[in-house]
């Protein structure tokens, strides 16, 4: 895939100096490579984040314009993280996509951002508000009725007033509704005044991703007014790292006016066993199973930094315990992108995508961990192929998983992403 | 090793080299040497300004319309080393309104394309200008590559005539009988070894150094008077034009685009020392202070370096010794009147007029040789080799990355120079030797040339030398350290904003890395600096 003919050649040095603060722009280039070398993109298409500062010094705006490049960068910010000038290439990548036409850009993020636009629920996988409170209408009565213990669960929808709006990756609704249960447990088990919105309810936005900041601000505009309209104090992003990034983001990039704090599940995740609301510990881990943890780029680096990096792995190792948890390395802010992000999933480049996550495949498997803890669902199905791809024997879960487990209350058919070694532990009475 | 040829030209410069390929058209064969490299001189320390002619328009009509002709001459016979950007000359408040005023009529005098502009319509073209300026005028200014000039001569003249050059050849004596010289003795300033050059004809074009060399001939007739310069290298091209003051010149009122970056200068400077030649922080701080009045972008922008080159005027006499005021015409000495017959020292002039100044000399030369041939530089255009368009900024970078070709790994990083463009240099680039120093690869590509000013390339083209066998014990070591000193020459005098960490880095990788400040190779780059 390639432009022959892109519709205008970009000024890079001119949206440099428009997008980038003073002091870091491409012009304070020091050439190191710390960008480079920290970037699981590098070598891709021939180019790399330092070669594309150079590129744009060196006024090769013709070959910028068109590179496929921009498509496997992830947008992850680890380069400017680590360059000693600030210099943010994620900023200009984002322009290069905007520019791209249409019609040239990877398919699978431009469909799945026109889905989100079809209805309220701002859904990339098309489900329908109906759609969602008909499915999760008919989960929660069926989980009311395989489990005793949750026989009275209510599972709100625009309930005014409710302290939490919580939103929902599409993926469960519209794939996996028993995937939904274990976290309506955990709301229900620390008593959580929380709702689903039947507007702007879907936590993904691959608008940002396909470079149409139009659509981006409609999709962050219609859940931050669903939100606003329920009167909810706190919004929380489940486990998902772009659509906190694109909501906050959003937020200030557009000039949106929230009367809400947005937080995510995480920080609430690690609260609440502070508090002892959720009473978990690695009790049922009698096996010595090994955990690692993904720290979403999203989420960590790009949103709330080493403090959601210090939940995550405060959470973790409540639940698999001190001494079954490994950390990959390097990890936090410095963590490499799985290349699930930037809608690389959805572009249809596999073995670009491949390569660009075979640094992270092989950071897993020197942890020799079993499973892989993420609570991103991009980095989920990314890590979950490279496995597939390169002959891994991990599986990848999610938090709301292991937290069932540990309280004793996930379900049979809730152990979807659990190996065959956890398919009887902790099972509820 | 001696050499024998029709004739010897001394000076690697744009004008030797001219000289060297004006006789190759008219099918005499040279040796052309330098004590350095090409363009060691005046010819690599300028502004890489094709002069139209305005800048000497209000003081001397005929150096002013020899640069219009030679200009317009250039621009047909060698466009693949000249960008015909166009130049504007402007004045900003408070300027001289009489020089102004009579601007117009001294270029019309001197034949010089001369239009005036609206001062908004210019500052829309060109954003960087001051909003203070008050008068503009566009001329037909252009850039041109000194660098590709001298290579792409060199290469020619040994295409036509299987004339040679000699780096690193410093002219120690001549041997004179019955009034003519009948051997130039000559040493290599690398390897200390001595080289006898036998020719019918010497000519001495050593810019500079040509008092010098004429008096080794014991002539006392040539009088340069050496005005230093410095200009200052900014890391973006500000404008897309040539940009003058439009006033009586001065310091650091002329930006030259040079590709992908901007050259501001110059200061002039009566040196009485050649070996001493540096750019000084005082001399930088005057051209921005300067400069800054008609691009105030010039205050903040990022420089990666300052030069500073030697003007060898011709010192009239008489006159007062001021390098402005002195003239920037030439003179071609046939060294007659001083009892030598096979001897011509041609001097003084600029870039802009160098062919008419390798014509004249060939002329004198072919007569008496006895050859009738004319000269033919107005007319044959100069064969553009891809070999020579490496020194074009964007080049090199622009070729990999169409080829796609990931086995060819980048060296220069800043400007994008592969592995297979300094094989290429290696292999045939002008002057080319089994032993290259990096500074010789560097005057031939666009290596250390870019923003970190050689701090990673000069480590990875040193490698790759390694690895290919060009360099084999300590010495290559010596020669990374003489590099990386003459970079560091040039970028001591900016050591502020984003270059100063820049520098900070090199220092870490140079000294902390490598220990290069410790290492006791010598280089023997040859460089008389």
């Amino acid at each position: 895939m390639s432009v022959s003919q892109a519709s205008a050649v970009i000024d890079f040095k001119a949206v440099a100096d428009r997008l980038l603060p003073a002091g870091s722009s491409y012009d304070s280039c020091l050439a190191c490579g710390l960008c480079s070398s920290g970037c699981p993109a590098s070598g891709l298409e021939g180019l790399d984040p330092r070669r594309f500062i150079r590129m744009a010094i060196l006024g090769l705006d013709a070959e910028l314009t068109s590179t496929p490049w921009i498509w496997t960068c992830t947008q992850c910010k680890r380069c400017a993280q680590v360059c000693p000038m600030n210099i943010d290439v994620s900023v200009l990548v984002g322009h290069a996509r905007s520019m791209w036409p249409e019609e040239k850009k990877p398919a699978g993020i431009v469909r799945s951002c026109k889905a989100q636009m079809l209805s309220d629920s701002t859904s990339a996988m098309g489900v329908s508000p109906e759609d969602f409170v008909d499915i999760v209408a008919e989960t929660a009565e069926e989980l009311r009725h395989d489990d005793e213990r949750f026989a009275k669960i209510e599972v709100p929808i625009d309930k005014q007033g409710a302290f939490f709006f919580v939103n929902q990756n599409s993926r469960e609704p519209a794939a996996e509704p028993e995937e939904m249960r274990p976290l309506w447990k955990l709301l229900d088990y620390v008593g959580a005044d929380w709702t689903y919105g039947s507007s702007g309810w879907a936590a993904e936005n691959f608008c940002m991703f396909s470079g149409d900041d139009a659509a981006w601000k409609a999709m962050v505009e219609k859940r931050v007014d669903a939100v606003n309209a329920l009167g909810c104090k706190v919004w929380i992003n489940t486990e998902c790292g772009h659509s906190f990034y694109t909501l906050w983001k959003g937020v200030e990039r557009f000039g949106l006016k929230p009367n809400f704090d947005y937080a995510s599940l995480v920080t609430y995740y690690a609260q609440w066993i502070r508090e002892g609301k959720l009473p978990v510990n690695a009790d049922w881990n009698t096996k010595g199973i090994k955990f690692t943890l993904q720290d979403p780029c999203q989420l960590v680096r790009k949103s709330i930094g080493d403090a959601a990096a210090d939940d995550l792995r405060f959470v973790a190792k409540t639940l698999v315990g001190e001494e079954n948890f490994v950390d990959m390395q390097p990890c936090r802010s410095a963590n490499y992108c799985c290349g699930g992000g930037g809608g690389f999933l959805q572009a249809g480049m596999k073995e670009l995508r491949h390569a660009y996550g075979k640094r992270k495949f092989d950071q897993i498997e020197a942890t020799e961990a079993t499973y892989v803890l993420t609570p991103c669902h991009n980095c989920h199905s990314q890590m979950e192929d490279l496995a597939h791809h390169y002959g891994g024997d991990y599986r990848v879960v999610h938090f709301w998983t292991l937290i069932c487990l540990a309280l004793g209350i996930l379900g049979a058919d809730e152990r979807k992403y659990l190996g065959p070694d956890l398919q009887d532990v902790g099972l509820p009475q | 090793m001696n050499f024998d040829a029709d004739v010897l030209v001394i000076g690697g410069g744009v004008t030797g080299c001219g000289i060297l390929r004006d006789l190759a058209l008219r099918g005499i064969r040279g040796i052309l040497i330098d004590r350095g490299d090409l363009n060691s001189g005046a010819s690599g320390g300028n502004h890489g300004l094709l002069h139209s002619g305005g800048r000497y328009a209000s003081s001397d009509t005929e150096t002013a319309a020899e640069c219009r002709i030679e200009g317009e001459i250039l621009k047909r016979t060698a466009p693949q080393a000249i960008d015909a950007c166009g130049g504007l000359f402007v004045a900003v408040e408070g300027d001289d309104e009489g020089f102004i005023a009579r601007f117009a009529a001294r270029c019309a005098a001197a034949g010089i394309d001369c239009a005036p502009l609206a001062v908004d319509e210019v500052r829309r073209s060109e954003p960087a200008i001051s909003e203070r300026a008050i008068a503009a005028y566009a001329v037909p200014d252009a850039t041109v590559d000194p660098f590709r000039l001298t290579i792409e001569q060199v290469a020619d003249a040994r295409r036509l005539a299987d004339s040679l050059f000699l780096p690193h050849t410093e002219v120690t004596g001549f041997d004179i009988d019955g009034g003519r010289i009948r051997a130039a003795r000559c040493r290599d300033t690398r390897s200390g070894e001595a080289r006898i050059i036998r020719a019918r004809q010497y000519v001495n074009a050593a810019g500079a150094w040509s008092m010098a060399v004429a008096r080794l001939a014991g002539c006392d007739d040539v009088r340069v008077l050496w005005s230093k310069g410095t200009l200052v290298i900014a890391n973006t091209r500000l404008t897309r034009r040539v940009v003058n003051r439009l006033r009586t010149p001065g310091d650091g009122d002329i930006l030259v685009p040079g590709g992908t970056v901007s050259l501001l200068g110059t200061t002039s400077d009566t040196v009485a020392d050649l070996d001493v030649i540096r750019p000084t922080p005082e001399e930088v701080d005057r051209n921005i202070e300067e400069g800054s009045v008609l691009i105030p972008a010039l205050a903040h922008t990022r420089f990666i370096r300052a030069f500073a080159g030697v003007r060898p005027l011709l010192l009239p006499t008489g006159g007062d010794g001021d390098g402005r005021k002195a003239s920037r015409g030439f003179t071609l000495f046939d060294h007659v009147a001083q009892g030598l017959g096979n001897f011509a020292t041609i001097a003084g002039g600029k870039l802009t007029t160098f062919r008419l100044m390798a014509e004249r000399t060939g002329d004198l030369v072919a007569a008496r040789l006895g050859n009738r041939e004319p000269c033919r530089t107005a007319t044959e255009p100069l064969p553009a080799l891809e070999r020579s368009s490496w020194t074009e900024p964007g080049h090199s970078a622009r070729t990999w990355f169409a080829a796609k070709n990931p086995a060819d790994s980048i060296l220069c990083e800043c400007e994008m120079v592969p592995k297979s463009t300094v094989d290429a240099v290696l292999e045939m680039a002008p002057g080319a030797e089994p032993q290259m120093p990096l500074r010789a690869i560097g005057v031939r590509s666009r290596i250390g040339k870019g923003t970190c000013q050689g701090s990673f390339c000069a480590i990875r083209v040193t490698s790759h030398l390694y690895d290919r066998g060009t360099y084999g014990g300590r010495e290559g070591l010596g020669l990374m350290r003489d590099f990386l000193a003459e970079r560091y020459k040039g970028t001591r005098p900016v050591l502020w904003g984003p270059q100063m960490p820049q520098a900070e880095l090199a220092e870490t990788l140079h000294c902390g890395l490598l220990g290069l400040d410790l290492i006791d190779a010598r280089g023997q780059d040859g460089e008389p600096r």
